[in-house]
């Protein structure tokens, strides 16, 4: 078993911070801003020495619960100032963005730091879809073809041209290219297209934060697709994003999950939300028709003391197969970073000797 | 579709409330949309015209402004607010969606207060409720209120020239009743004001900057901000396309507008 830390750029926010989506610019604090990407080093240095895998960023836009906006340039920063560990950009989101910038600019973080970065493509979740005005009906559509288009721009030898549903360019021709091969790419997504498309473009597959069983769903629903172009997927070929606790003890970790914050942090307003979900309908597990998550307060996968986790984790592995965990160590967006490296460094000492072999 | 076109779809009218006989102009089907214009005067423009697609658009000439006689007896804003009030319900309007530009943006402020459950929806263009310390309103030649007023006078061609005398008397009018820059009664109003709202600025307003409207956000609990690109105070004269869609995407959807509904289908 692989493991990712999931650093989501630390601001940690007054008590008084406006807590409803979008956050207004004016109760941003710029040395908190600076402070939390200061500590974005420190930490990635911190897990590196630990001996996680990778570390991951992605794409959130207009509230500090993570202060990412662009995956890309937090890639940048952190290829150039921690020496060895992987970096997952999961992910850019990709109907909101221009594909043949995305395919640019993640050719030029793969040319920059050879070997390190992993590609996540996103659709992203429903509220992103404000920050850059995407019609929710076209999300999918375009996530489908912005892909599509990303890995073309990548491999094609000649210029091209692309006559598209949603993007049109009549001459594609990018420099650099990603080094040789291409860097590893995951479709993220439960949905039975994101799987489909995943497994016919010989793809890994991330999945997040749902319980094992649904996404056990998504990830089977992924290895029968790849079987049918043909291959088969190797547990390094499937992520899953989740939250832990971990404590010393059980009863430790239970406490904690107990005086987790019960809301979700920067909600948008009920009726947004409402409509939101309204307009977003096309979400699904496997085919399996679901509701769009708008706000909700993420799931903990993980809770307990080392032993108790690490029994967990292996559960997670029979029932879903995946090979990568990325993890959060306290909810993005939760002030107490001390607490989150006093797990983090639990974690590799009692947890992650006992599940390389799992 | 011209000026011309626009003034030839709406119908003149006139409602009698609170003692003053008061003129209007109305085109459309739907749910009513009321217009309160600003200290100019009224004065359909393009924009009118787009909304009065989607909405019956009755658009006021408010008592002692445009044609009508002087108006000596309306002391405050508050009152001008009550008697809009009074030529709605004449109207046998009951519910409806109000328009306010500029001063009328204040006198639209005032009303949505005074009327909270018969107020749809609320849009302020360029609204002169809160302006910086010793804004003053445009004056001067044709040309130099033309400057103020747009971001691109030479865009639209002859201007209609303003009766003197109308001018006078509104002006009188206009200084009695626009209160203070700040104005702390019509403030702790919007605090409580529920009324969803949209606060529109042009990005080149020369008569009140658009950075005033950040103080609408702060005052008031549902409202949005929308700046238009490139227009001056005359918003909706310089951009109706921009100004109408935005107001009747935001008059039908309130807050849900900001979820986008725009195709961008390239080939099916």
């Amino acid at each position: 078993m692989k493991v990712s830390y999931f650093e989501t750029g630390r601001y940690v926010p007054p008590p008084d911070l406006p807590r409803e989506w979008p956050v207004p610019p004016a109760a941003y604090d710029p040395a908190t801003g600076a402070e939390a990407f200061r500590g974005m080093v420190e930490r990635v240095r911190f897990v590196e020495q630990l001996g996680f895998d990778w570390i991951s960023v992605s794409e959130h836009h207009y509230s500090p619960r993570i202060l990412t906006p662009s995956p890309v340039v937090s890639a940048a920063w952190l290829a150039a100032r921690v020496p060895t560990i992987k970096i997952a950009l999961l992910g850019p989101i990709v109907p909101t963005s221009n594909p043949i910038r995305i395919a640019e600019e993640l050719a030029m973080l793969d040319t920059l730091a050879p070997g390190r970065i992993v590609v996540g493509l996103l659709r992203g979740t429903t509220n992103e879809y404000l920050s850059y005005d995407l019609n929710p009906a076209e999300a999918r559509e375009r996530t489908d073809e912005g892909m599509e288009l990303i890995l073309k721009a990548w491999t094609e030898p000649q210029p091209f041209g692309w006559q598209g549903r949603y993007f049109q360019y009549r001459t594609v021709s990018i420099w650099p290219r990603p080094q040789q091969p291409p860097p590893p790419t995951y479709v993220l997504g439960t949905s039975a297209e994101a799987g489909a498309f995943a497994a016919r473009k010989h793809c890994g597959l991330g999945v997040s934060y749902g319980n094992f069983e649904s996404m056990g769903q998504a990830t089977a629903y992924y290895r029968q697709q790849c079987a049918q172009y043909g291959w088969t997927p190797g547990p390094d070929d499937i992520i899953y994003r989740a939250n832990m606790i971990l404590g010393e003890t059980d009863d430790a970790a239970d406490e904690a999950l107990r005086r987790r914050d019960k809301q979700a942090p920067f909600p948008v307003r009920a009726a947004l939300r409402d409509a939101l979900l309204q307009a977003d309908t096309t979400r699904n597990i496997a085919g399996e028709k679901r509701p769009a998550n708008v706000g909700g307060v993420l799931p903990i996968s993980f809770c307990g003391g080392p032993d108790r986790v690490v029994e967990q984790i292996r559960r997670c592995r029979e029932t879903m197969g995946a090979g990568v965990l990325d993890l959060s160590l306290q909810d993005p967006g939760a002030g107490d970073t001390d607490a989150m490296m006093d797990g983090l460094e639990l974690f590799a000492r009692k947890v992650l000797p006992r599940i390389r072999d799992i | 579709m011209g000026t011309s076109e626009t003034a030839a779809s709406f119908t003149e009218g006139f409602v009698e409330a609170d003692g003053f006989r008061i003129r209007y102009m109305e085109a459309g089907q739907g749910t009513p949309l009321i217009h309160l214009h600003g200290a100019g005067g009224p004065r359909l423009t393009r924009g009118h015209y787009l909304l009065s697609q989607h909405y019956r658009v009755i658009a006021f000439e408010m008592p002692g402004f445009g044609q009508s006689p002087e108006n000596t007896r309306t002391a405050t804003m508050a009152d001008l607010a009550a008697t809009m009030a009074a030529a709605v319900t004449a109207m046998r309007i009951d519910r409806f969606n109000l328009l306010g530009t500029s001063f009328g943006g204040k006198v639209a402020l005032w009303l949505a207060a005074q009327q909270r459950e018969r107020v749809l929806g609320l849009v302020l263009e360029a609204p002169a409720a809160i302006r910086p310390a010793g804004t003053e309103s445009p004056s001067g030649t044709p040309e130099e209120i033309a400057r103020r007023l747009y971001a691109h006078p030479e865009k639209l061609g002859p201007l209609p020239i303003a009766d003197p005398a109308i001018q006078a008397k509104t002006r009188a009018l206009v200084s009695r009743l626009r209160g203070p820059d700040r104005d702390a009664a019509l403030e702790a109003q919007m605090r409580e004001l529920a009324t969803p709202t949209l606060v529109l600025f042009g990005t080149l307003d020369h008569v009140i900057p658009p950075e005033m409207g950040r103080h609408y956000k702060e005052l008031l609990p549902n409202c949005h901000l929308v700046l238009v690109y490139d227009a001056g105070h005359a918003i909706s004269t310089e951009r109706p396309e921009a100004f109408a869609e935005v107001t009747a995407d935001f008059l039908e959807r309130h807050e849900a507008f900001v979820i986008s509904r725009i195709e961008t289908v390239i080939h099916p």
